[in-house]
């Protein structure tokens, strides 16, 4: 069963530090239990299936340029680049 | 026993667009962050819109390396965190429910081995960081997002090779096919790139990552084979790990990242609907798909009595392969093939003197019957070629404007060799003596006619002289 | 001038010059600054309305041609773009993102002629029933302003039924626009999976939400279809409508229909006395049109919940995974941090229920959990479509209540993530097989609505409006007391 540090290990795993875990320890618990409940249905037989959509249905390969200047309009760019924090 | 295998990444640089946006899929011509759009760049509320021709190339590549083709293909999510990463996801292939990615298995013919193809699958490329920080003093990452997205296939092989040299040989050979094929320029910096991973007898497998060239391949993965040994030698576990190859120490080292407990949560990119390839869609791919290197080969030597050698080098590449096909006609295809591989390739050695080259297969069909009418040399048609590749001028004008018309005539040669005897009298007494040094005053002949005298008449003339 | 009013009577009204779109705009928005105070339906207003509304005026007047909407206004749930409008999905992490492009959705009403009020209030992500989640604030119900409005499109419910506008765009992705419908007294359309392009809706859980239109009548809902439905180029996951007109025949009526009770929402435990109750008078009042109603069982049903959220916060964990605050996001010194640091201290900005589907997306479909979880909730969902499907051999149309409860107040249910989780118990299946389904306004009983839900077979969206037609022709409710 799921406890705190695993909950703690997935946050960080998901990139989100957690300032107290407490409470979203126990509703994380609370909601994994109640998914216990798919253990009880027979699903032996089932398949996973998709939306289908035929190969000459895709997008034609066209170059159409981006007409805004898209870069402009979002944040921490510098001299062209996006500038991200330094890596370990 | 050294067994290797590869995971080789090769963009589709011959579409337009991106995988999943209409983006340009060769980015390089670009301003840094210039070519992106709220698709590529994972704004929210954007949506991928697959490519239909990078599913074809996909495929096409597929089907040329013998794989399996799927009557349905998939996307999948790999879930990682990287700042070139603008999704945080790529979208990329897998086969979990059954085979469903672009290709399944395969294989190619290297020298007497096969080397199994495990999968091919279809991806975007993520975007590049152009500076890591990561030392102290440099606090910042900076990241160009023009390649994001770009349309990529990962081959996968079996560890069937057995040494670096096989892989440089195999390397060669899907090099060739990718041209071949008219989807890929495997030659564009970065457009091939190639992990991978190495085990020896009695030792765990070990993945090499970060390795820029097939060149530096090579030598990643004979410095990964000695440092196996060694640590064999010494009784030392090899362990199972990923390393990066240093470039600048030429090295492989230990990976302190903890890519092998990182969980892709791996699940279906429903954005994009399964995509149905019937097989009337797959034999269209398959007729439309250009002869392969190994067929075209067999069948310049069988059908024009070409030299195996001869062949393989025309064969190989698309550039010569083009031209000996459309100027050859039967009679005349083995002269043709050797002025390519003689002369041609001589002076048009480079991609890019391949793509500002005005030589045409008319161009070679005529110098080739000029050559067989005796109308010129050899000599002279490879002085008309250079001149032919930069202005693109008909063939009879250049041998014009150049005076590059064969002497034939007797007379005409024979007062050359006249005052040639005149000058060179020791040679001529020496050829008199040892006639196997008659070629030199042949060349003074050649010399003086600027090689338009018809050789075999000259030697001739020549040997007529002496006796007299 | 009454704003209470439908959007076909409005348009009734422009064109016979009772009044202008200028006025009725103006007449709107000063309807909004009263009481929105209160209600707290919107997190932003559309600066340029009256600009918008004149230049219809002038459409109108010099006999240039004009869309078919007329200039009525209508508001947009805050996680659909809009170019150069905050969309901020009411997250503190996109709480100053301006969308640099806009929605397929808001392209088609803006070429027939649409004046957008402003953009409403939504639980955080669109996650949750109650606008509860949302990081501004909640939305409050405008029948009793101490009871939830529903959710997640809670502020676009509440302002269709506070007469701030006269319809909106929510997105329904297990309920989240039929819910606040019921919770509210106002239409909501969950239409067939793929028929309403999501291009430029932000995702949540990509497979099976849908953007949907929240109004004051089912000809409304009609009307409003006909506008955004149909396929997109943007959207790989679009499907042909053929053009259909939603509004045509809808007045045709359902006698001779087969209707099937679905037993497991009809008969559950968690169902009000007062929600039964007008469950059974709805069945009457279908029975008095003409159709032939009768129980059916889905036996999958009492596992939709569990496989809904397994697979929502899958999705929800990939789909939120871009928010690292790094190519957009709010104001956060990069210096100082490394890369993962930076990004995990950025993300301490989502909410409480976004960071708990967010874990559980990283807990459910991780190689160690996926077969006990996630592959099992896809299974569940393969097995439901093949019995609704098999249903729908059968009957025209399946029904329920759309919510088992009517609205509660503020704080009642928030403490307990099961009892939240089970007020989806009876939407989520539209949304797991990809049906349409609509809410449709049944009653309001000690002055709080009720919602009846109808289900019909993918695609059958014109068939569905002709049953919701008659049934809210049954009905007769009160105004809104606000």
């Amino acid at each position: 069963m799921v406890d705190e540090e695993e909950i703690i290990r997935v946050a960080e795993l998901m990139k989100i530090d957690l300032e107290e875990h407490g409470e979203h320890v126990s509703r994380v618990k609370k909601m994994l239990e109640y998914f216990d409940i798919l253990d009880q249905i027979d699903l032996s037989s089932e398949e996973i299936t998709a939306q289908q959509k035929s190969l000459n249905e895709l997008r034609k390969d066209e170059f159409i340029p981006n007409d805004k200047k898209l870069i402009e309009s979002l944040k921490n760019f510098r001299e062209h680049y996006v500038r991200a924090p330094k890596m370990n | 026993m050294t067994k290797i295998g590869l995971e080789i990444h090769c963009q589709l640089t011959k579409l337009e667009s991106k995988l999943f946006c209409s983006c340009k899929a060769n980015y390089r011509e670009f301003e840094p962050n210039h070519n992106i759009c709220p698709v590529c760049m994972g704004l929210p509320g954007s949506l991928p819109r697959l490519n239909q021709k990078a599913v074809e190339s996909a495929t096409s590549i597929a089907l040329a390396l013998t794989c399996d083709t799927p009557e349905k293909i998939a996307f999948f999510r790999k879930n990682y965190f990287y700042p070139d990463l603008p999704k945080n996801f790529q979208i990329t292939q897998l086969n979990v429910y059954g085979d469903m990615s672009v290709g399944g298995e395969g294989y190619v013919r290297v020298e007497d081995k096969n080397i199994k193809i495990r999968r091919i699958q279809l991806e975007e490329d993520p975007g590049r960081i152009i500076y890591e920080g990561a030392s102290e003093r440099t606090k910042i990452t900076l990241v160009d997002y023009n390649r994001a997205g770009t349309p990529l296939v990962e081959i996968v092989t079996d560890p069937d090779f057995e040494s670096p040299r096989q892989v440089r040989v195999f390397l060669n050979i899907l090099s060739d096919l990718l041209e071949n094929l008219g989807v890929a320029e495997p030659g564009l910096e970065g457009a091939m790139r190639a992990d991978g991973n190495v085990s020896i007898e009695g030792g765990n497998k070990v993945e090499i990552k970060n390795i820029g060239s097939f060149h530096d391949l090579e030598k990643a993965l004979h410095f990964e084979i000695t440092r196996q040994q060694s640590l064999f030698e010494r009784d030392i576990e090899i362990a199972q790990e990923t390393r990066h190859w240093d470039d600048r120490r030429k090295i492989t080292v230990s990976s302190r990242s903890k890519e092998e407990d990182q969980d892709y949560r791996y699940f279906l990119e429903n954005d994009i609907p399964w995509v149905k390839i019937d097989q009337s869609t797959r034999d269209r791919l398959k007729e439309n798909m250009p002869e392969s290197i190994s067929s075209k080969k067999e069948r310049y030597v069988e059908k024009f009595d070409i030299a195996p050698q001869v062949a393989d080098i025309i064969a190989s590449d698309r550039y010569y392969s083009k031209l000996f096909e459309s100027a050859y006609s039967d009679h005349n295809a083995k002269d043709i093939a050797n002025l390519i591989t003689t002369d041609v390739i001589g002076f048009i050695d480079t991609k890019e003197k391949q793509e500002n080259s005005k030589i045409t297969s008319e161009h070679l069909s005529e110098l080739i019957d000029a050559i067989n009418s005796k109308t010129i040399t050899r000599n002279s048609a490879k002085v008309a070629l250079q001149e032919i590749m930069k202005s693109g001028k008909n063939t009879k004008d250049v041998l014009n404007e150049m005076d590059l018309g064969q002497v034939s005539d007797s007379s005409e040669i024979d007062t050359i060799i006249s005052q040639i005897f005149e000058d060179e009298k020791q040679a001529v007494i020496d050829a008199k003596e040892r006639p196997e040094t008659v070629n030199f005053l042949v060349g003074k002949v050649m010399q003086k006619t600027k090689g338009k005298a018809d050789p075999v008449k000259t030697l001739e003339l020549i040997k007529s002289k002496l006796n007299q | 001038m009454n704003l209470n009013t439908s959007i076909l009577k409005y348009i009734e009204d422009v064109k016979s010059g009772t009044f202008t779109v200028e006025e009725f705009t103006t007449e709107t928005l000063q309807r909004i600054k009263d009481v929105d105070s209160d209600v707290h339906a919107y997190l932003s207003l559309n600066d340029s309305a009256i600009n918008d509304a004149k230049l219809i005026d002038q459409k109108i007047s010099s006999g240039e041609k004009i869309g078919q909407c007329y200039g009525f206004p209508i508001s947009i749930k805050d996680n659909i773009c809009i170019t150069g409008t905050k969309t901020t999905c009411a997250s503190k992490i996109l709480e100053n993102f301006i969308a640099p492009y806009t929605a397929t959705v808001i392209n088609r009403l803006q070429n027939e002629d649409v004046v957008i009020t402003g953009k409403t209030n939504l639980d955080e992500f669109a996650m949750g029933l109650t606008t509860e989640f949302s990081a501004f604030g909640p939305t409050k119900n405008p029948w009793n302003l101490d009871y939830v409005p529903g959710g997640s499109s809670g502020g676009s419910a509440a302002s269709v039924a506070a007469n701030e506008c006269l319809a909106s765009l929510g997105s329904d992705t297990g309920g989240s626009v039929r819910n606040p419908a019921s919770f509210c007294s106002v239409v909501g359309l969950k239409p067939t999976y793929g028929l309403i392009s999501r291009y430029g809706l932000i995702s949540y859980a990509n497979s099976i939400e849908q953007i949907g239109p929240m109004t004051k009548t089912v000809k409304d809902s009609a009307f409003l279809l006909n506008v955004i439905a149909g396929q997109d180029a943007n959207d790989d996951t679009t499907i042909d409508n053929n053009n259909v007109d939603y509004l045509e025949n809808i007045e045709d009526g359902i006698e001779g229909k087969k209707i099937g009770i679905i037993k497991e929402m009809t008969t559950s435990e968690g169902l009000s006395q007062e929600v039964s109750t007008a469950t059974k008078d709805a069945i009457c009042d279908f029975e008095s049109l003409g159709a032939s109603c009768e129980d059916v069982t889905l036996p999958t049903i009492p596992y939709t919940v569990a496989a809904y959220y397994t697979i929502t916060s899958t999705e929800a964990g990939s789909n939120l995974a871009r928010y690292d605050n790094i190519r957009y996001g709010y104001e956060l010194e990069s210096e100082g941090y490394e890369y993962n640091s930076y990004i995990s201290k950025s993300r301490a900005k989502f909410g409480p229920e976004v960071t708990r589907r967010i874990i559980l997306g990283g807990f459910v479909p991780s190689a160690g959990h996926a077969g006990k979880y996630f592959l099992k909730a896809l299974k569940v969902k393969s097995k439901l479509i093949s019995e609704i499907n098999k249903a729908f051999e059968k009957f025209d149309y399946l029904i329920s209540p759309t919510a088992p409860v009517q609205p509660f107040k503020f704080g009642e249910k928030i403490d307990d993530p099961v009892t939240l989780m089970l007020l989806d118990y009876n939407t989520v299946t539209a949304n797991l097989t990809g049906k349409p389904a609509i809410s449709v306004p049944y009653r309001v009983i000690n002055g709080l609505p009720i919602g009846m839900q109808i289900m019909a077979n993918s695609l059958k969206e014109k068939s569905l409006f002709q049953s919701a037609y008659a049934l809210e022709s049954k009905t007769n409710l009160p105004e809104v007391p606000l």
